[in-house]
């Protein structure tokens, strides 16, 4: 009896890890971003860039398996930035308002925009991918009871986020730079004051946020769908910044929400597997998105959120000597 | 080193200058893209001012494509203005189109104008409702109203296709031999058709007419009622509106409500202009409620501006269908609204800002200057 | 040596335009031969529509307490920020040591030792004490940044110079006084070698004032150049070595303080004697009803924790009660509490009879007029036009149902520039493009012609000119002389002391005491305002 509900426990956090690794990269990206004072709202345009490019090279670029992910990962991870770019200098040298620059950004490269444009033009909709990341045998480990196959059976990108989240959690409380990110995010007058360069952080942390969606959206092409759908991300680069807000920008507590979503992602199609059809699958569809909701009231209700929270220089343009 | 440095004062003609330049300067881009990726951009947009204007009925379509867009633009308009961030224009939409629909199927008896009014009512009431939850969300909980109305775009969303893809819905089909294979929504009656008004070849849509209708009335609110005057003060700033005793979070609710009511009419206009039906996917797909936004922020939220962006804009998409295929991928709408927008939001800056390149270079130890010991604005010392 | 109209630099003494040049007291830098640490050579700034700063000469010896003396626009928060790296002169020169400098940015300022601690501090509030101590500091070692080992750092260099100080405190949790010392740990840390302090002493208590001024001495004494900005003379002539006086943008003189007397100084600071309006008292039986009272009235500040505690007060119509008190001592939150910003969380407050539930609107609508102290961004919507702005309070009754009334709104905007002395272009001119002001007068203007019957002036003269100060004092005055009770809460104890009738003091958000202007002095009080007698 044991064995089968292990078996059931394991599943679901396979799929949960499965699901929540893409929103692990892009959330950690734009929890950066966010450190620094730059709100991002193209994270799913962005992963959809990434998705499509990484898609793109797997396709054509010829060699061992390994090294074509590596580069689609990497191609998919410097065009993501390229976009992020985009808003920054619109956002940042030109001041523009950060909400509309970053919607502009997702309209620009999202569902009716520029990765569908590449797709299209290059002909890969529709077709199967020649490449995907599969899961490794760390350690020969992976038989191991329970812990086995979650901790030494993963695919590499996994392992690389979990690297990720640590070396976030170091670098922002324990280097000099990561305690100068967030003096910039918290008050770029007294950054800038103490010479600290608030332009050239918030540039670089939102080109790090858009390389790292980048990686969390090549993820679904290249694990997750193996395909390309415009759109596939569905959503995802959403949840990733609503991910962003209710784990108090610390990436510790990123991870476990992003997890979260990934079993709550999965758990309509497992019922629906094992036949319970009484629930439409369009609920199960929209339950990621209401628990979003309730989580924003929550956080936004609590007191707390005043002392812990939002970096209290974000989405504002900085501009010395006006405040 | 480049600086930006304020203007002294704001000449009137740059504030049209500096818009209608970088609407050149993006067709420039939006042509070096097309070329980079294997397309020529003149032939693309005479192909696009072809299908959008100049062949036979092309310019009627536009007037089609423009209608959604009129009213999601206005919507965003009125709430981004003040600084709501109502991303849900498109679920609202959706809401306004189920209860367009279930009003126009439900109450199929009534005269014709009788049935138009209340489907506009209806559609206006559904959006209104669907823009109050996170319009209270972010009135008493200050909770972000740019991710609630964008998740509740989403379970808009599967709402529809729950009606009309996995239920036995009123709005659902159930009868006709098509509806047994595919899955569709009902066929609205004739007389829930609303009417167009012909001027020569062209076919003007009544949905158009009470837009525009709507955009001066917005208008016209916005610039002298009491309503509007406590809009604009909350709009420049909040902790002004605090101090004048207007009551904010009413405010934010009603105007969430306004801004999603007024989308909910654009689904109104899909049901009663157009599709005649619920139509799921094609809603979907059109994503009338995001590119409302881009119309909206090229319009600087100004109702009037928006008449005419919503054009521009329908002019694009209405080509992005005429001409869907090889040399036309489906993606180049999305990223020519990008660049335009792009484009439009980075140049603003220069109407408040202008360049000053300072050279390296030691100043002269004693110029001769003009000594005008002016007094200093107060708050320097 | 004073008042000394000598020609220096070559300058004419009547530049073109006719204004008669200021007197110039001339002082030979360095008259024993020591070289000024830091100078300033022919500085001139500028910003759209003014000249901040003309042509400036100023020099600070080594080891020398030297203060910046001159009235609120005088110029001398910008020189600083031209010496200090954060503006850039459109003329002249800093010399450091003797040779011409370049500095692109503060942290260029910062790597030749000179330091500035403004009035609003450079402090980040959720990291520590530490942290911001060593922020943006380059000449740490290393990527890693361990908290202990910072935090003892700090703590050797605080004890060094006997500042009291816990370096891993956050920067929230500390009162003003002790996150100014943070501020200029920050500069002892890097050893500094200039120091700029801009108007230390506005947020601190007479206690706290004596002891920044005993650790500037030490700092001087250790060879540390100090630069003092204040327009306070009792300061300047306790504390200083030299001093030298701005006056509208010019450096008018630079005396040696022992030499100096606050008359003299006086004089070159506003170039004439002044005599600004100062109030009778007005007799106690013309005074009417009571038309603001506040009954052991307690709230929560921004932090949640106690601003208000058992505050009782009163003000009949005619009388002017002053609150004094050093700022963040609970005015702020008074003045809110009374306009129904801000919710008390027990006690009643009453204006003209009626208890208050606590709304802005519910207090306009019983006769409150309230001047804040934050006039662009609170009291004056900035981007919106005169005529709008005076409608703000007005605006319900001012149509015909929902439809507004605009041309009438413009007649009445165009008659009240007038009445006030407002300069502007027209009423559709919008308010941010008014300096400060005429921006307090249209501010005024609107509350008076709401025929208010209690009047809340916060911080009324701050950053204004002398003009301007005198017409707004005039206006207060006049009010309560029609009748019209006014709370004036103010930093400024000379203005509270020339308008008030009553004075109460204010400290860690209670009423320490309530005297009568006849009785009070400024000793007494300012003991009252550092919570020693009550």
């Amino acid at each position: 009896m044991s064995g089968i509900n292990a078996n059931i426990g394991i599943s679901i956090i396979m799929t949960a890890i499965l699901y929540g690794t893409p929103l692990v990269f892009a959330g950690i990206g734009e929890l950066f971003a966010e450190r620094s004072g730059v709100l991002n709202l193209g994270v799913e345009g962005m992963m959809l860039m990434g998705a499509v490019m990484a898609f793109l090279v797997s396709q054509r670029l010829p060699g061992p398996g390994w090294l074509v992910l590596l580069v689609a990962v990497l191609v998919g991870m410097a065009i993501s930035a390229l976009m992020a770019l985009i808003h920054a200098f619109v956002s940042i040298t030109l001041r523009a308002n950060q909400i509309v620059s970053g919607l502009t950004l997702t309209i620009f490269a999202g569902v009716i925009g520029l990765s569908s444009y590449i797709a299209e033009d290059n002909g890969i909709g529709g077709k199967a991918g020649k490449h995907q990341f599969s899961d490794l045998n760390l350690f020969g480990l992976k038989n191991l009871p329970v812990i086995g196959p979650v901790l030494f059976h993963q695919s590499a990108m996994v392992y690389v986020s979990w690297l990720l989240v640590v070396g976030a959690v170091l670098y922002l409380y324990r280097t000099r730079i990561g305690l100068y990110l967030r003096s910039v995010g918290e008050s770029p007058q007294a950054a800038d004051a103490m010479g600290v360069s608030v332009t050239r952080y918030r540039y670089l942390h939102t080109l790090a946020g858009g390389a790292l969606a980048g990686a969390g959206g090549s993820l679904f092409t290249l694990q997750i769908a193996t395909n390309w759908i415009d759109g596939l991300t569905a959503g995802a680069g959403w949840i990733a910044i609503a991910l962003v807000i209710y784990s108090f920008w610390r990436p510790e507590l990123l991870i476990v929400g992003a997890y979260l979503y990934g079993a709550f992602t999965s758990v309509g199609f497992d019922l629906q597997a094992r036949g319970i059809t009484s629930i439409p699958s369009e609920f199960w569809s929209a339950l990621p998105y209401l628990m979003t909701i309730i989580a924003l009231v929550l956080v936004s209700v609590s007191s707390v959120r005043m002392r812990l929270g939002t970096p209290a220089g974000l989405g504002i343009p900085y501009v010395r000597g006006e405040s | 080193m480049i600086r930006f440095v304020a203007r002294e004062n704001v000449p009137r003609w740059l504030t049209f200058a500096v818009p209608l330049a970088s609407v050149v300067l993006a067709a420039i881009v939006a042509g070096i893209v097309l070329a980079a990726t294997g397309h020529n951009p003149l032939t693309t947009y005479r192909h696009i001012v072809q299908a959008s204007i100049t062949q036979p009925g092309a310019f009627s379509q536009t007037l089609v494509s423009m209608t959604p867009l009129m009213f999601t633009g206005l919507a965003a308009a009125v709430a981004f203005r003040m600084r709501l961030w109502n991303i849900g224009a498109e679920g609202q939409l959706y809401w306004g189109a189920i209860g367009a629909s279930g009003a126009g199927l439900l109450f199929h008896g009534l005269p014709g104008p009788l049935l138009i009014a209340v489907m506009l009512a209806v559609g206006l009431l559904a959006g209104m409702l669907w823009a109050s939850i996170p319009g209270v969300l972010r009135a008493y909980f200050n909770t972000n109203e740019i991710l609630t109305t964008l998740m509740l775009n989403y379970v808009a969303a599967n709402l529809m296709y729950y009606l009309i893809f996995d239920s036995t819905s009123y709005w659902r089909d159930l009868t006709s031999p098509s509806a047994r294979v595919f899955p569709q929504g009902k066929n609205l009656p004739a007389a829930a058709n609303w009417p167009a008004l012909q001027v020569g070849s062209l076919t003007i849509p009544f949905g158009l007419l009470f837009a525009i209708g709507l955009a001066m009335l917005l208008w016209g609110m916005i610039r002298a009622t009491r309503y509007g005057f406590e809009m604009r003060v909350l709009a420049d700033s909040p902790s002004v509106g605090k101090y004048a005793g207007i009551r904010t979070r009413r405010k934010i609710l009603s105007l969430m409500a306004l801004s999603g009511g007024i989308a909910g009419l654009g689904g109104a206009s899909q049901v009663g202009d157009f599709s005649h039906v619920l139509d799921p996917r094609g809603l979907e797909q059109a994503g009338f409620g995001y590119t409302g936004i881009v119309v909206a922020a090229l319009a600087r939220y100004n109702p009037f501006a928006v008449v005419v962006t919503s054009f521009f804009i329908g002019m694009l998409v209405n080509a992005g269908f005429a001409l869907q295929g090889p040399g036309f991928p489906v993606g180049l709408t999305g990223t020519m609204e990008g660049i335009l927008l792009f484009c439009v939001l980075g140049a603003e800056i220069f109407t408040r800002y202008r360049i000053a390149v300072r050279l390296p270079h030691r100043p002269a130890a004693a110029p001769p200057v003009e000594a005008r010991p002016a007094v200093p604005h107060g708050g320097m010392s | 040596m004073r008042n000394d109209p000598t020609m220096a630099n070559g300058q004419p003494a009547f530049p073109p335009g006719g204004t008669p040049v200021p007197d110039r007291a001339v002082e030979a830098p360095g008259d024993a031969g020591i070289a000024a640490a830091m100078a300033a050579r022919g500085i001139t700034k500028r910003f759209p529509g003014v000249v901040a700063n003309s042509r400036v000469e100023f020099e600070v010896l080594p080891g020398e307490i030297h203060a910046l003396l001159g009235e609120n626009g005088a110029g001398k928060t910008t020189l600083c920020n031209v010496l200090t790296g954060l503006y850039r002169p459109e003329e002249g020169y800093v010399e450091l040591g003797g040779e011409p400098c370049r500095f692109h940015s503060p942290r260029d300022a910062h790597e030749a030792g000179i330091f500035m601690v403004h009035q609003h501090f450079s402090l980040v509030g959720p990291l520590t004490v530490a942290e911001n101590v060593i922020l943006g500091w380059s000449r740490q070692s290393g990527m890693w940044f361990s908290p202990r080992r910072v935090e003892r750092e700090v703590a050797r260099v605080a004890e060094q110079f006997q500042m009291a100080i816990d370096p891993g405190a956050k920067i929230w949790q500390l009162s003003v006084g002790e996150q100014q010392r943070v501020e200029i740990l920050k500069a002892l840390y890097r050893r500094a070698r200039i120091l700029v302090l801009d108007e230390p002493t506005t947020v601190l208590t007479p206690q706290e004032v004596r002891q920044l001024f005993s650790t500037l001495r030490g700092m001087a004494a250790a060879g540390t150049s100090v630069v003092f900005i204040s327009h306070k003379l009792p300061e300047v002539l306790a504390v200083s070595d030299r001093v030298t006086v701005l006056r509208a943008g010019q450096a008018v003189g630079t005396v040696r303080t022992a030499d100096a007397d606050a008359r003299s100084l006086a004089h070159l600071m506003v170039g004439r004697d002044i005599v600004l309006t100062r109030r009778e008292r007005a007799a106690r039986n013309h005074l009417g009803e009571a038309v603001l009272g506040l009954d052991d009235v307690n709230a929560k500040g921004d932090l949640g924790t106690p601003a208000l505690t058992g505050v009782s007060l009163r003000v009949q119509a005619g009388e002017i009660l002053g609150v004094a008190g050093v700022a963040g001592n609970g005015q702020r939150e008074l003045a809110e509490v009374v306009a129904g910003e801000r919710p008390g969380t027990s006690g009643t407050v009453t204006i003209a009879g009626r208890p208050q539930r606590g709304t802005p609107w519910e207090a306009i609508h019983a006769g409150l007029g309230y001047v804040p102290e934050e006039r662009l961004g609170v009291g004056i919507a900035p981007g919106m036009t005169i005529a709008d702005n005076l409608m703000l309070k007005s605006y319900r009754e001012a149509g015909h149902g929902p439809v507004l009334h605009t041309k009438q709104a413009l007649q009445n905007a165009a008659e009240s520039i007038k009445r006030f002395d407002i300069v502007a272009r027209g009423p559709k001119t919008l308010a941010r493009e008014l300096s400060g002001g005429n921006i307090q007068r249209l501010l005024l203007a609107r509350e008076l012609s709401g025929h208010p019957k209690i009047l809340i002036a916060a911080s009324p003269t701050r950053g204004l000119d002398v003009a301007a100060t005198d017409s707004v004092r005039k206006i207060l005055a006049q009010s309560a002389e029609h009748g019209v009770g006014v709370l004036l809460i103010s930093e400024d104890l000379d203005e509270i002391l020339d308008l008030s009738d009553r004075i109460a003091v204010m400290y860690r958000g209670r009423v320490v005491g309530v005297v009568d202007r006849d009785d009070a002095d400024l000793d007494r009080i300012g003991l009252m305002m550092a919570g020693v007698e009550s």
